[in-house]
């Protein structure tokens, strides 16, 4: 199943320089995968693809696998069962096309967050400060600032966190509840932002339970129950 | 996109110093536990100076010992706070280049402490050694690492165990016993100048390889055991 | 589980046990120097050869694990750890007790016993990290200790020859071994061997039902669970008793180790009843 080409939006040369190693690939292909933790299956036998540049939302009750589902996806835990691919390839193989968001932020307190994004950028392999700057201040806060992240409110280190998890130009997103404890304007600002980054031709997979924001920007609702695929649905005429 | 593991590594130290530096909440510890071992070793053994000189070896190590642990027990728990963990293993660095980072980070703390601890031992034991001085250097530089490798390995491992703090000491003690009857031994016989060292010296250092290289071979796959 | 091989080697292994039993408390020649006590040596080395030959299956069983993330070999590492680590207490047990009489003293901290100590550490070290690691991780971090373990094993016994020679060396090896002693070494040696497979058979069955969660094959285990007992009854056959009441030493001997072998038994048929319990709630659900 091959995906359309036609896409009415401009693409930066960053952004087509992941697509370009990967173009027959999906973003995301799970194929009959299970994650069972001695007595319990967390994940039950999930299939499901994804297609590129669409923003994916991922909801079910507390304990229903979206969590171990994302992780899995991420390359963070290994499937019982079954297979994972990004972009053709093993999770772990596609590290450098995949960007990571959780609730935890993910970043050192006693750093800055110039500090931190640098510090990131030097097990990307990037060199260019330039990169970390604009990916600050695309998610609204200054490159100069030397206040270190442990003093940063939470929508603050929200947004550094997904700084971090963009400024390497990954092709997918994949986001584990990184509204939790933020401040509704710094949601709405991030939700935007990741709408936009939809729009550049990104896929984006986010686990949350905080629907309101996403309701007109997402593409379309998985559901997870009890660790199994049961539902899927399109949003008519996708995001905003 | 790819960094060599010599360059991360020593980004590694590089950063893992730079926050203990900020914090010192580790430093800071340590040294005050450093000390309390000392006097209280102090108090509970009051030996003459014949006798010191065969009881510093194990009475040493034994300190030296109880600093690594808790020294190590905190080498993860930057890593943990926060889940950075995770932002490593999500990135394409080389798990290796972050394993020898921390083990080289731990060791400059630990060699840190016992560079304070030693002559205090040698104040309050009034302790002079008759073999050369570099001798003890060198097996206190290797079987402190012989310590650290081990037990920063053991310590990734502990992160995914119910009680962290006391697996660490557990799954390490039994494992690094031959090190540290070595470095004991080595000391003892340093000190009271009865023959050369160089037998300990020389497995010290195959045991360090040996480990090293066991260490490094199976890091990845303990880090990823989840 | 329960083939009729289990049945069949149980049997062989109950006949072998009482048989070399009978060897070393009737047949064997007493010792020149120390008598009867000596007798604990019929059933101290098998334990520990059987407890050697489980470790190396661990070892070999956890590098399978790490190369092919198989739960069968997860299984037999286990199996041989913990069946090992009973054996091997066993040997520490009845060691000392011997030593004791032997030499006046219960430990002497010579290469090979301080190496056997060390060993019997690692290993335990090995089972507490199994039960305290988060499931889903177990496995693979028990296999990498396993592995560090087998390394550390040959350095721990350079080290010990090297590093600690200022002890007395006592003779315990079976060098210059009477011809008749011999025979009744090995046969001990082919009983305890038996014995050691017929358990570590047991826990690794015990083991893969706990992976599988069938009840079916929760039933057939406990058919089996009988068998196990069986080779311990013959501790009450009469001519053994005659023999056993000569010597103190001997007795605290047989009965430390007997405790031993039949607690743990006991603790297998505990998870058995366990699994017994979990299984019938699932067929609930």
């Amino acid at each position: 199943m091959r995906p359309s080409r036609a896409r009415p939006r401009r693409l930066s040369p960053r952004d087509t320089e992941g697509l370009r190693l990967t173009t027959d690939a999906l973003p995301v292909h799970v194929e009959g995968v299970s994650k069972i933790y001695g007595r319990t299956a967390a994940v039950r036998n999930v299939s499901l693809d994804l297609m590129p540049g669409k923003f994916y939302v991922l909801r079910g009750e507390n304990g229903a696998g979206k969590s171990t589902l994302l992780r899995m996806i991420a390359g963070l835990s290994e499937p019982t069962e079954g297979e994972i691919q990004i972009f053709g390839s093993k999770p772990h193989d596609a590290r450098e096309h995949m960007g990571y968001m959780a609730h935890a932020p993910l970043l050192y307190d006693e750093f800055s967050g110039m500090e931190n994004l640098e510090f990131f950028a030097g097990l990307y392999g990037i060199e260019s400060r330039a990169m970390l700057t604009e990916a600050m201040i695309r998610v609204g806060l200054k490159p100069e600032l030397t206040r270190r992240v442990g003093q940063y409110s939470q929508g603050m280190r929200q947004r550094l966190s997904l700084a971090r998890a963009v400024f390497h130009a990954p092709q997918l997103l994949l986001l584990d509840e990184p509204f939790s404890n933020v401040d509704p304007d710094s949601a709405t600002e991030i939700a935007h932002l990741l709408a936009a980054m939809r729009n550049e031709g990104k896929t984006i997979l986010l686990v949350t339970h905080q629907l309101g924001l996403l309701s007109k920007m997402a593409d379309e609702f998985l559901f997870l129950s009890a660790g199994a695929l049961v539902n899927r649905e399109a949003v008519p005429q996708g995001g905003a | 996109m790819s960094q060599s593991l010599i360059k991360l590594t020593a980004e590694q130290v590089g950063k893992d110093l730079r926050l203990e530096w900020r914090s010192r909440d580790v430093l800071n510890s340590m040294l005050f536990f450093a000390l309390l071992v000392v006097v209280i070793f102090s108090f509970a053994f009051s030996p003459t100076l014949e006798e010191s000189r065969r009881m510093a070896g194990g009475l040493v190590w034994t300190a030296f010992l109880f600093s690594t642990v808790m020294a190590l027990n905190q080498s993860w728990a930057r890593e943990l706070r926060n889940g950075v963990l995770d932002a490593y293993r999500v990135s394409p660095a080389p798990p290796e280049a972050l394993f020898f980072g921390k083990c080289i980070g731990n060791y400059l703390l630990v060699l840190l402490l016992e560079c304070l601890m030693a002559p205090l031992f040698m104040v309050f034991y009034n302790l002079t050694s008759v073999g050369p001085y570099w001798q003890l250097a060198v097996v206190f530089l290797l079987g402190t690492w012989a310590l650290v490798v081990n037990g920063t390995f053991f310590a990734a491992m502990s992160i995914r165990t119910r009680n962290r703090e006391l697996m660490l000491p557990l799954l390490l003690l039994p494992i690094s016993i031959p090190a540290v009857v070595a470095m004991v031994t080595g000391t003892t016989l340093i000190l009271t100048g009865e023959s050369s060292p160089l037998t300990q010296i020389k497995f010290l250092g195959g045991y360090c390889v040996i480990f090293t290289t066991a260490c490094y071979l199976l890091f990845e796959t303990v880090l990823n055991a989840e | 589980m329960k083939s009729p091989f289990f049945y069949l080697l149980a049997i062989i292994t109950l006949g072998l046990l009482a048989w070399g039993t009978y060897q070393a408390l009737d047949v064997a020649p007493a010792e020149a120097t120390m008598g009867d006590a000596q007798r604990i040596f019929y059933y101290h080395v098998p334990a520990a050869t059987a407890a050697s030959i489980l470790f190396l299956a661990n070892f070999v069983a956890s590098i399978w694990f790490l190369w092919k993330r198989s739960p069968v070999a997860d299984a037999i590492a286990v199996t041989g750890a913990e069946v090992g680590v009973v054996f091997f207490g066993v040997v520490l047990v009845s060691g000392p007790i011997w030593a004791r009489y032997a030499w006046g003293t219960f430990w002497v901290w010579d290469a090979r016993l301080t190496t056997s100590l060390i060993l019997w550490l690692l290993y335990v070290s090995y089972l507490i990290l199994r039960s305290s690691s988060e499931t889903g991780s177990t496995s693979v971090l028990a296999a990498a200790l396993a592995v560090f373990a087998a390394i550390d094993m040959p350095i721990v016994y350079m080290a010990n020859r090297w590093f600690r020679t200022s002890h007395p060396q006592p003779m315990i090896g079976t060098d210059r071994l009477d011809p008749a002693m011999q025979k009744v070494l090995l046969w001990n040696m082919l009983a305890f061997c038996l014995f050691a497979l017929l358990i570590a058979w047991f826990r690794f069955d015990l083991e893969r039902t706990s992976q599988k969660i069938n009840l079916l094959h929760i039933q057939k285990a406990s058919k089996g669970a009988i068998a196990v007992v069986m080779p311990a009854v013959f501790l009450f056959i009469d001519p053994v008793r005659e023999h056993m009441l000569q010597h103190r030493y001997m007795v605290f001997g047989y009965v430390a180790v007997w405790t031993i072998y039949i607690g743990y038994m006991l603790y297998l048929f505990a998870k058995l009843r366990r699994l017994h319990r979990e299984a019938d709630e699932l067929e609930m659900t």
